[in-house]
């Protein structure tokens, strides 16, 4: 059953697959692994959502996607992720080139203690050279697609750590999507924002869906409901279903999905 | 099942499926009473159906809203939420039903008075009986989450259709042999009909029960006749 499952998320929708991952496998060090042969596809321009409680590898699995892991000694990935079906988990891969192509907005917004205009620019910088007023272009578009620009236009000279928590936050999905990312990495993106933030910023993911492959983790799962095509619930280091996010909060097939979200959980 | 974390939540999903359980005893003794007034002609009996119905109507209003509150303050997903919409949605075949035995009940005691009742009675009141047998498979169907049961109910209906059928053209016999019957027969076809309709919600609330129990929707269209009748 499992095995079948695991096939499905695979092989469901081939063609449009921008990002898989086939034979996971994640360790912290020895011991036993964190990701325990993880089989999935992350559909293009679909907004895909992870669940499943504290420690169940959602995040692990996301900082997987692109190698975020190796800024720590002693943490490796076995199998393969295909980003447009080339292995981002090869010897080969360019690091710096790959966090490019696949974007990531952390939990507690952390804009640099620099201008709102060079949060923005100095990430474009690191991967290319523009004139200034290329570049002004760059930061307006940057600003605007992260629903930012009428509230920072006028202010743009002003530090990035005066916005409130939801505009930091936003500042950081524009400097995401400023060096035009193909595949964004959410990780709990709006755990710290209050109830209207929250709304831009899922209003701002619903957007992007348009230009943009999304993965989210979510300990919120309405938020996986509001904002998701796909959910994959996650338990112990395991995927345990995935699915159209309409069938899984209405009619999942797995008994502990249905306890999790039900919150009939331990 | 398990629990839910939030012992509240299922302390409300049990007062949801109690007065589901409350309106189909109800439901169920306002259509046997109403049936019965109808072929014994008993007023006394015949009002008590009628008062009877203002319970069964409060009972739907509290399941309402219970219903949405519970979906505004615990945003149900999964089993959760089929059982609740499923309970709104038979709450409110269960409020026709009563609605239906009331109007029968109505009917009786504007017959009471009859002297010459005519031989589809006797069909009437298998259709009565058969309808009654109905509500309570699909009751208990819910009440004990079975789906085969649900299912059943769903594909027995035709016979309903079929007395309804037969109860019509006796009653038109006896109109066309005298006019002074069509008053009488009138009421009674409105009666057969409001069974027929009993037979329908018990069918609503059998695709319901389904919907709980596997979260798929039965078919809309139920195969007709001869080939259900197995």
């Amino acid at each position: 059953m499992n095995e079948m499952l695991r096939a499905d998320a695979v092989n469901d929708d081939a063609g449009r697959v921008k990002l898989a991952v086939r034979n996971l496998n994640f360790y912290y060090g020895s011991g036993k692994p964190s990701l325990k042969n993880i089989n999935l596809s992350l559909l293009n321009h679909k907004v895909t959502a992870f669940i499943g409680p504290s420690g169940c590898g959602k995040s692990t699995l996301l900082r997987v996607l692109n190698r975020m892991y190796e800024l720590y000694p002693n943490q490796r990935a076995e199998g393969e992720v295909l980003l447009d079906g080339q292995n981002i988990l090869g010897p080969g891969q360019d690091l710096n080139l790959l966090r490019a192509r696949v974007g990531m907005v952390f939990q507690k917004p952390t804009p640099f203690p620099m201008t709102i205009y060079e949060n923005i620019a100095f990430g474009i910088r690191l991967y290319e050279k523009l004139p200034k007023s290329e570049m002004d272009g760059r930061v307006e578009k940057a600003l605007r697609g992260a629903a930012l620009w009428d509230e920072v236009k006028d202010k743009l000279d002003a530090s990035g750590l005066s916005l409130s928590g939801g505009q930091q936050q936003r500042l950081c999905i524009a400097r995401t999507v400023a060096i035009k990312p193909e595949v964004i990495l959410f990780d709990e993106p709006c755990s710290a924002l209050d109830p209207i933030s929250t709304a831009k910023v899922e209003e701002l993911i619903d957007e992007m869906s348009d230009s943009y492959t999304i993965a989210i983790v979510t300990h919120n799962m309405q938020q996986a409901a509001r904002v998701s095509d796909k959910t994959a619930f996650m338990y112990l280091g395991e995927l345990v279903e995935m699915d159209d996010t309409d069938k899984m909060f209405t009619s999942p097939a797995q008994q502990r999905t249905q306890d999790y979200i039900t919150g009939r959980f331990g | 099942m398990t629990d839910h974390t939030v012992q509240a939540f299922d302390r409300e999903l049990a007062t949801l499926g109690r007065k589901i359980a409350e309106m189909g005893g109800l439901g169920e003794k306002m259509l046997a009473d109403g049936i019965d007034a109808l072929i014994r002609l008993d007023t006394d009996l015949a009002r008590a159906t009628v008062i009877m119905d203002k319970r069964l109507d409060a009972l739907q209003r509290e399941i309402e809203e219970m219903a949405v509150l519970i979906i505004a303050r615990r945003q149900p997903v999964g089993i959760d939420l089929r059982e609740i919409v499923a309970a709104m949605r038979i709450s409110g075949d269960l409020e026709r039903v009563g609605d239906l035995a009331k109007n029968i009940a109505k009917r009786a005691i504007a017959l009471s008075s009859e002297q010459r009742l005519p031989r589809a009675m006797i069909g009437l009141r298998h259709m009565g009986e058969l309808a009654a047998l109905q509500l309570k498979d699909v009751l208990d169907a819910y009440a004990q989450r079975d789906v085969a049961r649900a299912d059943a109910v769903w594909l027995r209906d035709s016979e309903i259709d079929a007395l309804e059928d037969s109860v019509f053209r006796d009653l038109l016999t006896f109109m066309m042999e005298d006019p002074r019957n069509i008053s009488l027969c009138t009421q009674l076809l409105f009666c057969s009909k409001n069974v027929e309709r009993v037979g329908d919600h018990s069918t609503n609330i059998a695709e319901t029960v389904h919907y709980i129990l596997t979260g798929e929707m039965l078919p809309v269209e139920r195969p007709k006749g001869e080939e259900a009748a197995g």
